[in-house]
């Protein structure tokens, strides 16, 4: 039986939306499916074939099946604020957005876990908890608007990770749509160290290749007594990135420790929740401990002695919440806010053992003259998760292919240090060949390997994660085509 | 591949190779540079919120405007649904870190949808019955509102409820009818021959006042009271008689012509003003805009700059100048909803709060996302009657149940949250910020209010 | 004979005094018929591969210290121990992080990071025995767990040798990584079923400037009571490190109170623990005795804790530990249910459990029949909170009996998948882990 209000000749789409049920739970024109052709990251784009919005689980599992039997490619989507392209139809995919599954199903407080369906927004969750004292602990700057399902495929960071750690340590359990539409459920009860191999962990920062989750049994955690945000300006960043290492080294656990360099400060300034920085500092760390109050003035003494040391020009804490939201929202807003000083900005996610941090900033500084674009560097510090801005104006012919060069460059930097290529905003396509820099040919297949016991015939969210093995140059070469086919 | 496209694509009037816009007024290349797709404005998108669909987001309308502009998408029907659905509620503005101005790139999107593909059918009839035949007309709207004063007055309201005459009204024409607020004579009308309505005492201020079009003849009570507020803080006031519809809903249709003409006729009638004051939210962000309609005209640029400088919302006006204090006690428990005009459209927020909190006796209770669109939207709610209703079903979850008033700074919004109020079976005042500080003078003069 | 056949092929492998013949009829079970004790990587992944292509079994052990745990052949060909490759690999005191070799024994690491004021924030059971790689392998965790996570919050990097030789790495040496899968998760509690550890790469924690531990005794034991109490600290901003309840006979060994207590454990610096000890005193509900230990005396309390249970094996008396995991609260019920089966089943029982983590560990020494049949019912009633037992220790002869893991999950084809892939010919640790991988 057709569904009403469906126009269209493609028996895929007439029995997607047979499945789905009615009209407003698909789209399929072309206009509509412009807005799905990238996500955070706007590199790449790719129309998807379809777009389909269930309701539930079964719906997913349904829609799922039906793409695995007709070998349609197919992927998950959130809200769509992933910055490494991980939500990207690259193969024409049948998108399967989550946003409608968006339900808080319950909170326990007295075992302190909630259960929500993955469309549910991550800052609704503290919002939901926060009359009891309670909190969701990840908080990625897109908190305002991302998923807690898409949270759990890229294992999202955040500036509180620091002290708290990343989404993978705050998921307890997951109902999963297995990639031949098959459900299983993984950490029942959100009882920790289930017998049985660690899937959970598995799962979470896979990119959407595993299976798509459809509930997540997550933790919560009772709010901290006090808080205390220091803000701290300096006039050379190597005084600000020696402050870094120190206050680590000092054996202070900060709550958050995040640094801005001049060029990203002109951008948050510029945009819509200034601060008044001063204008010639060179850096600022913004730095916030939590805890209980009788403990936190000795830790905020020993930061501000730290940071005196490395000759700090101004540092003072926060004396209203309302100051210290303002600060946040400052912070927070970083990466959108460079829209306001440059048409476009590739934003990169190296991560560094922490006493490198001088020396990683001076050689991506070296990069920036090297390839001509200005790179603002907006990051978590206290975990040395950096975040090179690079600042390009896709107009100007070449000047993106040497963006995303410089970007690799940077990764490059950071892989040289004994670091990784990415912290918390995943590989997706944008960072599928820089895993070189960091796995060989022998561990890029063990991990393919594991991909294939759930994803056999690789029609889940395929061609993210991963390089070719041995065909590097040729993926290249094809991406670069590709690229300049689509600017 | 539908047939109402128009393959614009080899036009010679297009600005670009590329570009499937008409070259007049074309949306503005700079406002969606600085869009990063970042995903900010998702949560603050009214119809994301409940379709949970991207193209219906601010980040894919513009991606979709930009498209167009890239020559990936022709303006058609498809591309038009989007761009129509949007509330034009600005909230996205406020979300938005990179201060991108979506609401502006849609209404010249807007602009190029009826350029390229004129209104026909019910939609265009309606659309073009309010638009150019009733709200740029005052008589003809006073007629109306003598009607609407003779449907309430004489028993034909009670007639058509009782007869249930109503139940083969279209829903969303019942529910506006359950709610229609008692019509007074208009202030325009009743000031004809006054030049200057003297401040009571010394004065110490002019200021012209801008009517409305709708407003005087269905709230011409709340222009009664904002008159009654600025003449007892020393301001003399004008109603300048050439002043028409300030042509927002106009331009929020895409009728970007007759707004451009509505916006003259303003500027030439408040030409010797030294400020407007305007007291619904969804007029003063319109006339503060009035520079982008002649993007392309440098002389009415300039005017239209001048003339926006001028344009003051009764709340922060008073709030800016000082005014006297009531010292009567109202004793009320209320809430404050703030219109979307208001709040992302001028960044008004606390001057009405502060104007409300300053009445004694007065108690305010926090509405959650109080800057959250009503749906109201202007003529939004009757061009997408659906839509308007599940955005007003999403707002009323946060109206809290324990108040006697819920007062708010835009008459739009009024009528939407009454009908709000009206279909959840509640029993809450709809009231207009200046009008409760109106009273609580009234009051303190002896007079009895409420 | 097959051993000496065996024999003469380890030792083209490894130097020959790193060979020793297997001990047969070992009441734990878990036996090689050759014993070897690599040094290098090198050596590990020679004898990987010379098993992988030969058909040969290899079980792998660190110390010894969870021979009792899991596996249902009495013996491997090859018993591959780590306990002389060991050593740490890098120490970056500036990026507090620490890569060490699998065998590296865990008391020796913390006392060496301590002269740093460092710590690894895990505190296993038997830490004078047992080496990281056993730790990670078996996701052994204690009480402070509630404070500071496990394994899978603390390992930022390994290498493993996979059963064909080959050498891979997960994660890094830098404490945030999500570039390609989380592979770390999957080896960790593993059971040396996917790969030998060769080497672990954790982030450390400062060591804290000041510790208690309050113990707060309930002379009448009413559950509901310690329910309430523990609700109420979990509900404060208090942050304790742990909140174990431990049964009257663990206390008596303990403290010598034999009633049921809660130890509260606080870690930070002075003043706020101080403050936190406060506020508990000022909760304290009617009816308990509190005693607060500080500094050296706490870590004493933890360090008799932590080997408290013996590793021992005796032939008469049959001595059995579980792991169970329930939701938080439910461990209450646990501790009462191992009460009722120490005096139905007549078992000597000592049982604990982290009332902010749901983790619980029954100790239980008795006739083999009776240990038998008080697992099964405590699996019966753990089933019924929706929670698992696991056998973390037990002579091998009674694993044929009761299963270690209990039933098979209903995903258990993904588990059997990724064993497959990983280790297609079977080499490691066959048959001791879940469903018989």
């Amino acid at each position: 039986m057709a569904v009403k209000g469906i126009k269209s000749k493609d028996r895929h789409i007439l029995n997607l939306a047979n499945i789905v049920g009615d009209a407003r739970s698909i789209i399929y024109h072309k206009e509509d499916l412009i807005a799905y052709d990238c996500d955070g990251f706007t590199l790449h784009k790719h129309l998807p074939k379809a777009v389909v919005f269930p309701n539930n689980t079964d719906d997913v599992a349904a829609l799922v099946k039906y793409c695995s039997d007709n070998q349609l490619p197919f992927l998950a989507r959130g809200a769509g604020t992933g910055l490494s392209g991980g939500a990207i139809p690259l193969n024409g995919e049948v998108i399967i957005s989550m946003v409608r599954m968006k339900k808080l199903l319950s909170v326990d407080f007295e075992n302190r876990r909630a259960v929500v369906q993955p469309g549910f927004v991550n800052l609704k969750l503290t919002n939901s908890i926060a009359d009891k004292g309670y909190y969701y602990a990840p908080d990625p700057s897109s908190q305002y608007c991302c998923t807690i399902g898409g949270n759990v495929a890229e294992n999202a960071g955040g500036a509180h990770c620091l002290k708290y750690g990343v989404t993978t340590n705050h998921i307890l359990g997951l109902e999963v749509v297995l990639p031949n539409g098959e459900i299983v459920e993984i950490g029942a009860n959100g009882i920790p160290d289930a017998p049985g191999y660690d899937l959970l962990g598995l799962l979470t920062g896979s990119e959407g290749t595993l299976g798509i989750v459809t509930k997540i049994t997550v933790r919560i955690l009772k709010n901290p007594e006090a808080k205390k945000t220091v803000l701290a300006y300096f006039d050379k960043v190597e005084d600000g990135s020696q402050a870094v290492s120190d206050i680590i080294s000092a054996g202070i656990v900060p709550a958050a420790l995040e640094m801005m360099d001049k060029i990203a400060i002109e951008g948050v300034e510029a945009a819509a929740f200034p601060v008044g920085h001063p204008k010639d500092i060179e850096a600022f760390l913004l730095i916030e401990v939590d805890g209980i109050e009788a403990g936190l003035d000795e830790q905020i003494n020993n930061i501000m002695e730290v940071c005196k040391k490395r000759n700090v020009r101004e540092v003072r804490a926060a004396e209203t919440e309302e100051e210290r939201a303002r600060w946040w929202a400052n912070r927070k807003t970083g990466f959108g806010a460079m829209g306001a000083i440059s048409p476009d900005y590739l934003v990169q996610d190296g991560v560094i053992p922490r006493s490198r941090l001088p020396e990683v900033l001076n050689n991506i500084n070296n990069i920036s003259q090297e390839y001509g674009l200005r790179i603002a560097n907006i990051f978590h510090a206290g975990d040395g998760n950096l975040h090179p801005l690079v600042l390009f104006d896709a107009r100007i012919p070449g000047q993106r292919e040497a963006a995303l060069e410089a970007g690799s460059a940077c990764l490059q930097a950071c892989a040289d240090v004994g670091g990784t290529i990415t912290g918390e905003h995943g590989v997706g396509v944008e960072k599928r060949e820089e895993m070189r820099f960091v796995f060989t040919d022998e561990e890029i297949i063990a991990q393919t390997d594991i991909r294939e016991v759930f994803n056999p015939f690789n029609l889940l969210n395929a061609g993210k994660l991963f390089p070719t093995p041995g065909r590097c140059v040729e993926i290249k070469r094809e991406l670069k085509e590709k690229e300049t086919a689509i600017s | 591949m539908s047939v109402t496209e128009i393959d614009l694509k080899r036009d010679p009037a297009c600005t670009t190779g590329l570009s499937n816009y008409l070259a007049k007024d074309h949306p503005d290349e700079n406002k969606w540079a600085d869009c990063v797709h970042c995903g900010m404005c998702l949560e603050s998108c009214p119809t994301y919120e409940i379709t949970g669909q991207e193209q219906h987001s601010p980040r894919g309308r513009v991606h979709l405007i930009k498209s167009v502009a890239e020559g990936k998408l022709n303006v058609n029907e498809f591309f038009m649904d989007p761009i129509f659905a949007c509330l034009d509620c600005r909230a996205c503005t406020t979300a938005c870190p990179a201060d991108v101005e979506v609401g502006g790139l849609i209404e010249e999107a807007r602009g190029q949808v009826r350029q390229a593909m004129p209104l026909t059918g019910l939609k265009g009839t309606v659309s073009k019955m309010f638009l150019q035949g009733l709200f740029p007309h005052h008589n003809r709207l006073n007629s109306l509102g003598g009607l609407l004063r003779f449907y309430q007055k004489s028993g034909m309201q009670k007639v058509v409820r009782k007869t249930k005459l109503i139940n083969i009204m279209p829903q969303h024409l019942v529910d506006m009818e359950a709610i229609m607020p008692e019509v007074k004579e208009p202030v325009r009308k009743k000031y004809k021959n006054t030049d200057v309505i003297k401040a009571k005492g010394q004065t110490k201020n002019e200021v012209a006042m801008l009517t409305g079009c709708v407003m005087d003849v269905m709230f011409s009570d709340i222009n009664e009271a904002t008159i009654n507020v600025l003449t007892r803080n020393g301001n003399d006031v004008t109603i300048p008689k050439n002043q028409t519809c300030c042509g927002a809903l106009h331009v929020h249709a895409g009728d970007r012509d007759t707004g451009r003409k509505l916006a003259k006729q303003n500027i030439e009638a408040f030409k010797d003003s030294e400020k407007v004051i305007v007291n619904a939210a969804g007029c003063g962000c319109a006339l503060k805009e009035y520079p982008e309609l002649f993007r392309d005209d440098a002389e009415w640029y300039k005017k239209a700059e001048e003339f926006s400088a001028k344009i003051e919302d009764i709340s922060k006006y008073l709030y800016d100048t000082g005014y006297e204090k009531p010292k009567a006690e109202l004793n009320t428990r209320i809430t404050y909803h703030d219109a979307c005009h208001l709040a992302h459209g001028q960044g008004i927020r606390h001057e009405p709060r502060d104007l409300l909190l300053n009445i004694p006796g007065v108690e305010m209770v926090h509405m959650p996302n109080s800057d959250r669109c009503c749906g109201s939207a202007g003529i939004y709610n009757i061009t997408n009657p659906e839509m308007a209703s599940a955005v007003l079903e999403s707002k009323m979850q946060n109206v809290p149940e324990d108040v006697e008033m819920i007062s708010m700074g835009n008459p739009g919004c009024m009528l939407q949250m009454a009908m709000g109020v009206q279909k959840h079976g509640r029993n809450q005042k709809i009231v207009h910020t200046v009008q409760l500080l109106d009273w609580a003078y009234q009051k303190e003069d002896g007079k009895e209010v409420l | 004979m097959i051993t000496a056949e065996l024999l003469s092929e380890v030792k083209a492998l490894i130097q020959e005094d790193r060979i020793v013949e297997g001990e047969n009829d070992h009441l734990l079970g878990n036996n090689g018929l050759v014993k070897v004790y690599p040094q290098t990587e090198e050596e590990i992944s020679a004898i990987l591969k010379y098993a992988n292509e030969n058909g040969k079994k290899v079980f792998v052990e660190g110390n010894g210290t969870k021979r009792g745990f899991g596996g249902l052949s009495e013996s491997a060909d090859i018993l591959l121990s780590l306990a002389d490759y060991k050593g740490i690999v890098e120490h970056v005191v500036g990026d507090m992080t620490l890569t060490v070799k699998a065998g590296t024994n865990f008391k020796k690491l913390q006392d060496y990071l301590a002269e740093h004021k460092q710590k690894i924030s895990l505190d296993p059971f038997h830490p004078e025995a047992a080496t990281i790689g056993g730790i990670v392998s078996s996701n052994d965790s204690g009480p402070k767990r509630l404070g500071y996570g496990s394994s899978r919050d603390v390992v930022i990097g390994l290498r493993i040798v996979y059963p064909d030789g080959k050498v891979i790495r997960s994660g890094g040496r830098v404490v945030k990584n999500v570039a390609g899968y989380d592979m770390n998760k999957l080896f960790i509690g593993s059971m040396g079923t996917l790969g030998v550890f060769s080497e672990v790469t954790v982030k450390l924690r400062p060591l804290p400037k000041y510790e208690s531990l309050i113990l707060l005794f309930f002379p009448q034991g009413n559950m509901e009571e310690i329910k309430a109490f523990a609700q109420k600290l979990l509900d404060s901003t208090m942050e304790p490190v742990t909140l174990e309840l431990l049964s009257p006979a663990l206390s008596e060994g303990l403290t010598g109170q034999s009633c049921y207590t809660l130890a509260i454990g606080l870690e930070d610096v002075e003043t706020s623990v101080q403050y936190q000890e406060n506020f508990i005193k000022s909760i304290q509900p009617e009816n308990t005795n509190m005693k607060i230990l500080t500094l050296t005396d706490a870590q004493a309390f933890w360090n008799q804790f932590y080997s408290l249970h013996s590793l021992e094996s005796e032939s008469l008396i049959t001595s059995a530990s579980l792991k169970i995991g329930v939701v938080n609260m439910d461990v209450t019920q646990v501790m009462k249910e191992s009460q009722l089966l120490g005096d139905s089943h007549h078992l000597e029982v000592q049982a604990h459990g982290g009332l902010g983590h749901g983790l619980c560990q029954v100790n239980l020494k008795g006739s083999k029949e009776d240990v038998v049949s008080a697992i099964q019912q405590m699996r019966e009633t753990v089933a019924g909170l929706g929670g698992y037992v696991v056998i973390k220790h037990l002579p091998f002869a009674l694993r044929q009996e009761v299963d270690t893991w209990g039933p098979k999950p209903a995903h258990f084809f993904l588990l059997e998948g990724i064993k497959s892939k990983v280790d297609p010919n079977k080499v490691l640790n066959p048959k001791r882990f879940v469903g018989g991988i």
